[in-house]
């Protein structure tokens, strides 16, 4: 609880600072809306070519892209301090926070929290809601139950993906745009339905990396449709499970880096 | 004239040489740009597979995988993310150094473009190119004839132009306002889905297609993939290349005004 008050206090300061730049502030956050508002637009334009893609009609993929996008923009938003990790191994910063008597994760959390980022997470709650409205789904308690357990989920997927990716950095910090393709390209990756790509891609959404549970499976459930790849059924509701595991591996590769960790010397 | 043209080669090759040091970082950046690359095409496949005709805008199946790997090959050709180099040396006010050096302020920052842009031509749009072939069942459509490559060619030297006024406009911006980077990520989002990034331009509505084509943005993007991919030929490619150079001389023309604007507000303070 105390942490909680602190993390406020730190981040607080943080945010003000931002706020000093109202304009900046409003523009960026529209840019980022803006974005994936674009992004939305083209992926409807498609379907002015063709009724389905892959059996999904634009509303059901509207739902996946909600959920996947919601979720992604709400953990890039807390993780904001961890997606540029590598300037602070390179610059030699993170000394600073491991002679400090607090944890040294929640200090670099503590450091940053990317308000504009907040426009993608008001994009991906619109288009929610706009893809509930259009599909006039059947709900049930367990359904509403589904949605709220697949955003937090969704989010805490992310966020390990983000913490592994501060990780890597303790290892190498060039090469960190590769880790892009777990964040940025997992996001994008799960926007779309699983069926439309390659077997073994599938198979990592699933299986290693569980991206499949952001939006994926859970969006089977609530549209009552089976896995079109034949997973059982059960498997639709499983995302508390892939997120507590992909968090638990993240909580490890975490304490393993900062061991391993020996400053850059410079 | 030789002379002057003699120092921007320079200052080109410098620029391309400056690249050469960030090996592992482009690495990584391919590996990105192929594994997103994938995804598109992914979605195009679904995409015919799920249509009764088979093309759409004027495009096959084949064209169309092709057109999303020459647009992720281009995306830092041109900068689609974003570029600030000028405007850091405004914030830092570095700038001045440049504003007083005997050559042109854009004609410099050009040249720098040109050798920057070579080098991700070579060593990321080639490599993913190339990429897309080896992934994509049948391979890309490449330009079949000597005309065809050339005009792409042409039409890519256009696109880095236009693309470098537009950022330089941006950037230059950061002389009156210090909002500059708001504005890119809003006008960037523009350059994107107008530029026929995320999905072609052919793919919009008939009736709004004309306008999109004749704008700047399609000019950084659309053209040169069309002629990559043979959706235009002939005439019609001659006549988008004039497009195309049209708006690069108009938009550099206005950033050397904005330049002479821009300087007549610049105070040099101690030194």
């Amino acid at each position: 609880m105390e942490l909680f008050t602190l993390y406020w206090k730190l981040v607080g300061a943080q945010v003000r600072g931002q706020l000093q730049y109202r304009v900046s502030f409003v523009l960026t956050c529209l840019g980022s809306a803006l974005l994936n508002f674009v992004e939305f637009a083209a992926l409807a334009l498609l379907f002015t070519r063709v009724p389905r893609i892959a059996g999904w009609s634009l509303w059901e993929v509207a739902l996946l892209y909600a959920l996947a996008e919601t979720s992604f923009a709400a953990a890039e938003f807390v993780a904001s301090a961890l997606d540029d990790f590598q300037i602070r191994i390179g610059e030699g910063t993170f000394d600073r926070v491991l002679t400090r008597p607090l944890g040294a994760f929640f200090q670099v959390l503590a450091e940053d929290l990317a308000l504009r980022r907040l426009g993608r997470v008001a994009q991906g709650v619109f288009v929610l809601a706009m893809a509930l409205v259009h599909l006039s789904l059947v709900w049930t308690p367990q359904k509403l139950a589904m949605l709220a357990i697949a955003l937090v989920s969704g989010v805490a997927i992310f966020f390990s993906i983000f913490v592994l990716a501060a990780v890597f950095c303790f290892w190498t910090v060039e090469g960190k745009e590769a880790t892009h393709i777990f964040s940025y390209g997992g996001v994008t990756l799960v926007e779309y339905p699983l069926d439309i790509y390659s077997d073994w891609v599938r198979r990592f959404a699933t299986f290693v990396l569980p991206l499949g549970f952001v939006s994926y499976y859970p969006t089977l459930f609530l549209l009552d449709r089976p896995d079109p790849l034949g997973l059982p059924d059960w498997m639709r509701v499983l995302s508390p499970l892939a997120a507590l595991a992909l968090a638990g591996v993240a909580w490890y590769g975490w304490r393993i880096g900062v061991r391993h960790y020996q400053s850059t010397g410079s | 004239m030789l002379g002057s043209l003699l120092l921007y080669a320079a200052v080109t090759r410098v620029a391309f040489r400056r690249q050469l040091a960030y090996r592992t970082a482009n690495l990584a950046g391919l590996v990105t740009n192929a594994f997103f690359g994938l995804l598109r095409a992914s979605l195009f496949i679904a995409l015919f597979q799920a249509s009764p005709q088979s093309t759409i805008g004027g495009y096959d199946l084949q064209a169309a995988a092709t057109y999303t790997w020459v647009t992720q090959a281009m995306i830092m050709i041109v900068c689609l993310w974003g570029w600030w180099d000028i405007e850091t040396t405004i914030r830092s006010g570095d700038v001045v150094t440049d504003l007083a050096r005997p050559f042109s302020f854009l004609g410099y920052w050009l040249a720098r473009d040109y050798g920057r842009a070579a080098y991700f031509a070579l060593f990321r749009g080639v490599p993913g190119l190339i990429f897309g072939q080896l992934t994509f069942a049948g391979g890309l459509r490449w330009p079949s004839t000597p005309i065809d490559a050339t005009m792409l060619l042409v039409s890519i030297v256009l696109a880095i132009a236009i693309s470098f006024a537009w950022r330089f406009l941006l950037n230059v911006s950061a002389f009156w306002t210090t909002d500059a980077r708001g504005l890119g990520a809003i006008t960037g989002a523009l350059v994107m889905f107008l530029g026929g990034f995320v999905v072609p331009l052919r793919f919009f509505p008939e009736w709004i297609q004309p306008l999109l084509l004749s704008l700047p943005f399609a000019g950084i993007i659309q053209v040169p993939s069309d002629i990559f991919v043979g959706r235009l030929t002939g005439a019609a490619a001659l006549a988008a290349l004039a497009t195309q150079a049209m708006w690069a001389v108009c938009l550099l023309a206005l950033g050397q005004v904005t330049v002479v604007f821009a300087v007549r507000r610049v105070s040099v303070q101690g030194g």
